[in-house]
């Protein structure tokens, strides 16, 4: 069951966090400041917000939901997204809030979240970072695909794989960078693009593209090993 | 030396005028300004008619190639999803009867007819609903999109209701910031022509004299270059189409939250029928009757009558219609897009369509030279003619296929000799097969495809007659086909958002460009 409290002091003094449980999603946003981490093993995509249709980043942890191919920070090439590090943590407003339904909270066990003086533990902090990234990550977010549309730099993806098993997967609602695009950008473009930074994460999103066929032959292996 | 054709000149500035501007401009972008410009005149004080708020789907591609925004049309022009048409009381005037023709395809239909299957099932399930889910999707008040899918792609086929008095300033934008129409606010006084007969230039009151190698009369019912300067005489066809008289109001919603209908509603009435358009800001409603069966009175109060309560203290606009077209409508160095070629009751939206066609027919035939021009000029007389013939006959199917008896309205209209003798040929055929894919319509572009007649004969209750033999050979394919309009169906239904909602959306966040 979901209940949001803010975090305070008082009210937990004695809350401990445990590592993230559950199942990873095969599906996870992050956010430009991951792309290079994320790149080294994950294909990063563009998706869309249901609510608003806006993009958002993220990587794709397997090829179907309910079904993660990269489970462990270890074939992740040590990526753990920051939306994943977050879990049971939220912004609201100034505070932070938490899901104190989450599993990953106890009173017994696991790390502190304040020391003996009422201030927040070296792990707390560490979460205050994450979150404060996030947060950040989200404008520059904005930034990035705002400049990648103007250019005409993102197109749809459709990805279809077939696997040794017979299954077919397609992939739809997907984006990524375009590399024709990329090399038709007028110098002007090219030289703004650089200053920004966003020329390096665009030639980041395309590259990582790559990883898909990774993510289909480790899906091939395990069905392999399964049969 | 050739005489090249490289000002063109175009004369009105509604619908037609910018939309024509905006499809040319568009097409000749590279060679504008340096080799070519495209010029509108528009007097400063001619109010815009503003015909038919209905559109076909054509108008996604005809406004995403001149390089519109389609979030911008939302914002700017009140516009709202058309998902088809709901035609009520047509077939026997009873209170529960009606049909829908939808904007999508029948299932399968490049493969498979399956009007015979349908028929041959005879299972009381309206045609629409057996072979297509965009019936249902109306019905429930849906948009044929989300919000998450790009501009002008769609879910389900769809086309738009939409405000045409603030279309064509939206287009005008456009055109004039994007594409570089010049735009030159002034009546005309005089048209010159020289020696040849050809026009020269516009004599204006406020910008002197312009000149052109090639003009486009958008100039509404007035039809000043193609009707009063080159004499070009208007075929009447209102022994076939009798309504001759609209009166049009707009109905504001109850609450900011009232469904929008996303089909135009279409119902018989005694001698015409009412349109019932949703917008998001107001409905457009009109009733379009032959002054020959009904006193414009009581149309009114026929009006009055569906609009119900919310009519009491709105002021009616009565608005003359001259059914029928131009004899021929590219004469010399004159083509008429819009009112000026002709105009036809706006049962099926045809207005705008026929404008978009035009205008594409002109800008990618645009000829070089004079001296090739009367050659494009037969091709688009002939295309367009073959147009208007079929958009009349199509017309008129609703009316030939009606079974009303309740007035001499509906009784004239199944006269023979009002039919026109192509479409009683269509209908005798149609006893005994049914059209399909290019059997009959075969132009690579058919204003109205075979899937439309199907959805008119077989809603109206049109019955063509079979031998089982003839289903049996594709019968599996059928129920394939047939099941997967269910299961898409249900899909749609689930995953779709309400039409409001939608808009709203759309206004607020935007959609993607891909």
């Amino acid at each position: 069951m979901t209940t949001h409290e803010l975090l305070n002091s008082q009210n937990h003094a004695q809350l401990r966090l445990l590592p993230r449980r559950g199942a990873e999603p095969h599906f996870v946003q992050i956010v430009p400041s991951e792309f290079v981490a994320a790149a080294i093993a994950c294909p990063i995509l563009f998706s869309k917000d249901p609510g608003t249709g806006a993009f958002y980043a993220g990587v794709a942890l397997g090829l179907k939901p309910g079904e993660a191919a990269l489970e462990t920070k270890e074939d992740r090439g040590g990526f753990e997204p920051l939306s994943l590090q977050r879990d049971g943590f939220f912004i609201s407003g100034d505070c932070i809030a938490i899901d104190r339904g989450n599993a990953r909270f106890s009173e017994v066990e696991g790390e502190p979240l304040f020391d003996s003086a009422q201030q927040p533990s070296t792990a707390l902090r560490r979460m205050q970072r994450v979150l404060k990234q996030l947060h950040e990550g989200i404008e520059q977010t904005a930034a990035l695909v705002r400049d990648l549309k103007e250019l005409k730099l993102i197109e749809p993806i459709d990805i279809a794989l077939s696997f040794d098993d017979g299954e077919r997967l397609t992939l739809e609602g997907l984006y990524t960078v375009s590399r024709d695009a990329l090399r038709d950008l007028a110098d002007v473009d090219v030289l703004r693009l650089f200053r920004s930074g966003h020329l390096q994460l665009a030639y980041t999103v395309a590259g990582s593209l790559n990883q898909l066929s990774v993510l289909a032959h480790l899906r091939n292996r395990k069905l392999a090993a399964a049969r | 030396m050739v005489h090249a054709v490289r000002r063109i000149v175009i004369v009105g500035g509604g619908t037609a005028g910018w939309l024509t501007a905006g499809v040319i401009a568009a097409r000749h972008r590279s060679r504008i300004p340096s080799s070519f410009s495209v010029t509108l005149v528009e007097s400063p004080n001619t109010p815009i008619i503003g015909v038919g708020e209905g559109t076909w789907p054509t108008l996604r591609t005809t406004l995403s190639r001149i390089g519109v925004s389609e979030t911008e049309l939302f914002r700017k022009c009140d516009a709202a999803f058309k998902q088809g048409a709901w035609f009520a009381r047509w077939t026997t005037g009873a209170a529960n009867d009606g049909y829908y023709h939808p904007l999508m395809l029948p299932q399968s239909f490049s493969h498979i007819n399956l009007v015979p299957h349908w028929l041959a099932r005879n299972d009381g399930s309206s045609f629409c609903d057996a072979v297509c889910p965009q019936g249902k999707i109306c019905d429930d008040g849906l948009a044929p999109k989300t919000i998450a899918t790009a501009e002008y792609e769609a879910v389900a086929n769809y086309a738009y209701h939409l405000d045409a008095g603030k279309f064509a300033p939206f287009l005008q934008q456009h055109c004039c910031e994007k594409l570089g129409v010049r735009h030159v606010l002034a009546d005309v006084r005089r048209v010159h022509l020289n020696d040849s007969g050809d026009i020269r230039s516009l004599e204006t009151e406020q910008a002197g004299e312009i000149e052109g190698d090639l003009f486009v009369d958008c100039t509404g019912f007035k039809a000043l270059l193609i009707g009063e300067t080159l004499g070009v005489p208007f075929v009447d066809c209102s022994d076939v189409l009798f309504c001759d008289t609209a009166l049009a109001v707009q109905v504001p919603y109850e609450t900011e939250a009232s469904p929008i209908a996303t089909h135009t509603i279409s119902t018989a009435q005694s001698a015409g029928w009412i349109w019932d358009i949703g917008l998001p800001t107001r409905r457009g409603v009109g009733h379009v009757f032959s002054s020959r069966h009904i006193s414009v009175d009581d149309a009114e109060r026929e009006l009055r009558g569906y609009i119900g309560a919310a009519a009491k203290d709105l002021s009616v606009r009565k608005i003359p219609i001259r059914t029928g077209h131009r004899q021929i409508f590219w004469k010399r160095n004159c083509v008429a897009i819009g009112l000026s070629a002709g105009f036809l009751e706006p049962l099926e939206s045809s207005a705008i369509v026929l404008i978009e066609m035009s205008a594409k027919l002109v800008a990618e035939q645009m000829p070089v030279c004079r001296e090739v021009m009367d050659v494009i000029a037969a091709r688009f007389n002939n295309t367009t003619e073959y147009r208007w013939g079929r958009i009349i006959d199509f017309l008129k199917l609703h009316y030939a296929l009606t079974q009303r008896d309740d007035s001499a309205f509906w009784r004239d209209n199944r006269l023979p000799e009002t039919i026109p003798e192509r479409l009683q040929h269509l209908m005798l055929l149609w006893r005994y097969q049914s059209p399909w894919y290019h059997d009959e319509f075969d132009r690579i572009e058919e204003v109205f495809p075979a899937a439309s007649y199907q959805y008119v004969l077989y809603g109206m209750g049109f019955r063509t007659e079979l031998e089982p033999q003839m289903v049996e050979g594709s019968a599996n394919n059928a129920q394939r086909a047939m099941r997967e309009n269910i299961a898409h169906t249900e899909k749609l239904r689930a995953g779709l958002p309400r039409h409001r909602d939608l808009i709203r959306k759309i206004v607020q966040h935007g959609l993607q460009p891909v």
